[in-house]
């Protein structure tokens, strides 16, 4: 026997499926990405009577057709890595829908045990299902089991070490048997590709698969095929026939429910009980103010937790200072280093890093009670607007508190295409650090004006999205634009342990990647902001601003403001500080630690600068900047998780170049503008 | 036979036809929609996504998507 025996988890969403994953492993688990896929790997290892067994997540899916990334990981894992157990989970009080993934299974060469799981919820809504008639008419064993109180667990794991154990060569997956006219056209195709189908694959399932018209096992035996063999499966395989398949698989689901069901339940009070609260929260009305409450206390919420971190700010700003003291001896360039470039950097990564768990817990909280499908659903019609469907809506949202949240947030997305354009078009959304300079800038130069231009930049940033979504699926991200297929599952008490477990991973993936790029990103403009000769006015980044004058004329910005815009991707809300410096105000701040200055310094700064401003930039300049600076390109931290979110040099560096486009072409215009308004 | 968005709030239908590329019948398949499956309207107002239950499950589902599920009314029931 193997040391250490592999166990693979796999069911559609919101089958509990996690819950097992995190309760069997605990904290003893790893989150990365499946190779070369922008998909989450979950992996982990628990013991049970002395032997170590690795548990392998597969991803959440419907089907084991190659219709997304999540179902080719699945079955690839499956069929080529040769796990010893693969356990599906299924909901018990879904089971016709739910075990359709199982069916899928059935063709598969690996052992099988089915996790019955939310037997609770199926016996409160009256329907009884018998375990042991339901493993028999499967051929498998079938565990019940309520993952969220912890039971069935021990039965789970025996059932695991049973399975592992027994080396009888007949211990067979999930038995589905066709009948009719699937089973004939099922022959037919065997019998076309006998011998042709390359290992690991087997003629079964290939043969269903080619009869479901799937992508990659259609490619994968045209090459095999002669041209009259291809015409042949052509003229088996028609349209109808993967709705056959499909039917023959509900039929199977039928038997079996037939079989094990002792109680059921009816439909009406099943829909009366689920229905209570969707009664409004999907009213299009009423529904749309159940989510804006819903979310003006999820934001409170999270921005709660997230000021956690400001004390940390205060740290930030007392260990600059120290670093200074402490390294004043030294060379100026090394206590600058310290003071304005690595602590204020890690300092900057760290409060983010409390602001995200805040986002984190709530967003996890509101996907583990059910109500997240329910605001995509209701906020559909919107996002159509802009080419998107209802599932892009929380990460945009999330993005107008900071653009790193929302650009993660796009893991709710399922569609790959969909969260790639979702991913892209988020830096258009202008984050909380945008705000703080608009309402700064706004209040010194524009007065009772500022709620104009808010209203001015928002209606801006409504058309940009919608034009570049267009030429997004228009001309670069092509593909099948898939509309709204969405499950709305029932409502769950709050499970403490699963979002927790949910936002610490998300956590722990942001402090592992994100942490260091963010650091890092902060060092470098830094260093462009010191070198050559210590001083920002005379930085490499000052020569920059001066380089992209005639740039600069057309937007009324001079160069310091061009570098505070150069600066300001560092982080949005660092602008303020940059032009604070560069119109000499921030004395004894050689850069960037002005931020803690500005934000939280006090009056006597804001008036100073206030004053100094005014006499130096045009009202028409500082509409300008504050336009350039909105659609600008993201802010490092954000760059930093397109890309490792994209997984992609080509769509990070490209959408850097594309928002920076964006930015001056926004200034330019808003300039010309103003000349003609004001 | 009808589409699916003809059918109002309530009312039931059973899936007759399932049309599109192959990517969407699986996808559908796969959500609970196949031949002979009884659906009920939940959520069907004039604009907006709709909201459909088959299968013990609750499905929202674009006005696009659903045009392609050709379905036959059975009966009112409230």
């Amino acid at each position: 026997m193997k040391a250490n025996n592999v166990i693979v988890l796999a069911g559609q969403p919101n089958t509990g499926k996690s819950s097992i994953f995190n309760r069997l492993t605990g904290s003893n688990q790893h989150v990365g990405n499946w190779p070369g896929k922008t998909v989450e790997k979950k992996e982990g290892a628990f013991k049970f009577k002395g032997h170590l067994y690795q548990l392998v997540d597969l991803p959440g899916t419907y089907s084991l057709t190659a219709n997304s990334a999540e179902e080719i990981i699945t079955r690839d894992y499956i069929i080529k890595k040769h796990p010893d157990v693969l356990v599906v989970v299924v909901d018990a009080s879904q089971l016709e829908r739910t075990l359709y993934l199982a069916a899928e299974t059935s063709m598969l060469p690996v052992k099988t045990i089915v996790a019955l799981n939310m037997t609770d919820i199926a016996e409160r809504e009256g329907r009884k299902i018998c375990h042991e008639a339901m493993g028999k008419q499967m051929g498998v064993t079938v565990i019940p089991m309520v993952a969220s109180k912890n039971i069935g667990f021990s039965e789970l794991l025996e059932a695991i070490k049973k399975s592992v154990e027994n080396h009888d060569p007949d211990e067979r997956p999930i038995q589905q048997e066709f009948e009719g006219e699937v089973l004939a056209r099922l022959n037919e195709v065997k019998g076309l590709i006998k011998g042709l189908v390359p290992s690991p694959f087997t003629e079964d399932w290939m043969a269903l698969k080619l009869m479901e018209d799937d992508r990659e096992v259609r490619e994968i035996m045209r090459k095999r095929l002669g041209p009259d063999q291809c015409l042949h499966l052509d003229k088996i395989i028609n349209n109808g026939l993967a709705l056959l398949v499909a039917d023959s698989r509900y039929k199977w689901i039928q038997k079996i429910i037939d079989a094990s069901e002792t109680k059921s339940h009816d439909t009406k009070s099943l829909l009366d009980k689920r229905n209570k609260f969707d009664k409004v929260a999907t009213h299009p009305v009423w529904g749309i103010f159940v989510a804006l409450g819903i979310l003006f206390f999820a934001i409170v919420a999270a921005m709660s937790i997230g000021s956690l971190g400001l004390p940390f700010l205060k740290i930030v700003s007392l260990a600059s200072d120290g670093a200074r003291i402490l390294l004043g001896p030294g060379p100026e360039w090394l206590s600058s280093m310290m003071a304005d470039g690595l602590i204020v950097g890690v300092g900057i990564a760290t409060a983010l890093s409390f602001f995200l768990m805040g986002v984190f817990i709530v967003v996890g909280f509101l996907e583990d009670v059910g109500y997240l499908p329910r605001l995509a659903y209701v906020f559909d019609l919107f996002m159509h607007g802009i080419g998107l469907h209802g599932k892009s809506f929380m990460p945009f949202l999330m993005g107008f508190c900071c653009n790193i949240s929302g650009v993660l947030g796009t893991r709710v997305v399922d569609s790959w295409r969909q969260r790639l354009i979702t991913v892209l078009l988020i830096p258009i959304i202008p984050c909380y650090g945008i705000w703080a300079v608009v309402s700064f800038i706004g209040t010194i130069f524009l007065g009772v004006k500022t709620p104009m231009v808010v209203l001015a930049l928002l209606i801006t940033a409504a058309l940009h999205l919608a034009l570049t979504s267009f030429l997004l699926r228009r001309f670069i991200v092509k593909g099948e634009s898939t509309g709204l297929i969405m499950e709305l599952p029932p409502y769950h008490k709050p499970n403490f342990k699963t979002i927790w477990t949910y936002a610490w991973t998300n956590e722990k993936g942001y402090l592992k990647r994100g942490f260091s790029i963010i650091a890092m990103a902060s060092f470098i403009v830094w260093f462009f902001s010191y070198f050559p000769e210590g001083k920002i006015e005379t930085s490499f980044l000052a020569s920059t601003g001066s380089f992209l004058n005639p740039i600069g004329n057309l937007m009324g910005c001079d160069w310091k403001l061009m570098a505070a815009l150069i600066v300001s991707v560092m982080a949005k809300e660092s602008a303020l500080p940059a032009i604070a410096i560069l119109y000499g105000t921030g004395q004894g701040l050689s850069s960037i630690t002005g931020l803690a200055s500005i934000t939280s310094g006090g009056e006597h700064t804001h008036n100073e600068l206030a004053s100094i401003l005014m006499q130096s930039i045009s009202p028409e300049s500082a509409l300008a900047f504050l336009f350039a600076l909105t659609f600008s390109i993201p802010c490092s931290a954000t760059i930093s998780v397109l890309y490792t979110e994209t997984r992609s040099l080509k769509w990070t560096a490209g959408a850097s170049a594309y928002y920076t486009l964006s930015s001056l072409v926004a200034g330019i215009l808003a300039y010309q503008a103003a000349l003609l308004i004001f | 036979m009808i589409p699916l968005t003809w059918l109002r709030a309530w009312e039931v239908g059973v899936v007759q036809d399932i049309s599109g590329k192959p990517g969407f019948v699986s996808r559908i398949s796969a959500t609970g929609f196949s031949l002979n499956t009884e659906v009920k309207m939940i959520r069907n107002w004039k604009w907006g996504p709709l909201i459909i239950f088959l299968r013990d499950t609750q499905i929202a589902l674009g006005r696009t998507e659903a045009g392609n599920i050709m379905v036959r009314k059975k009966s009112e029931s409230k």
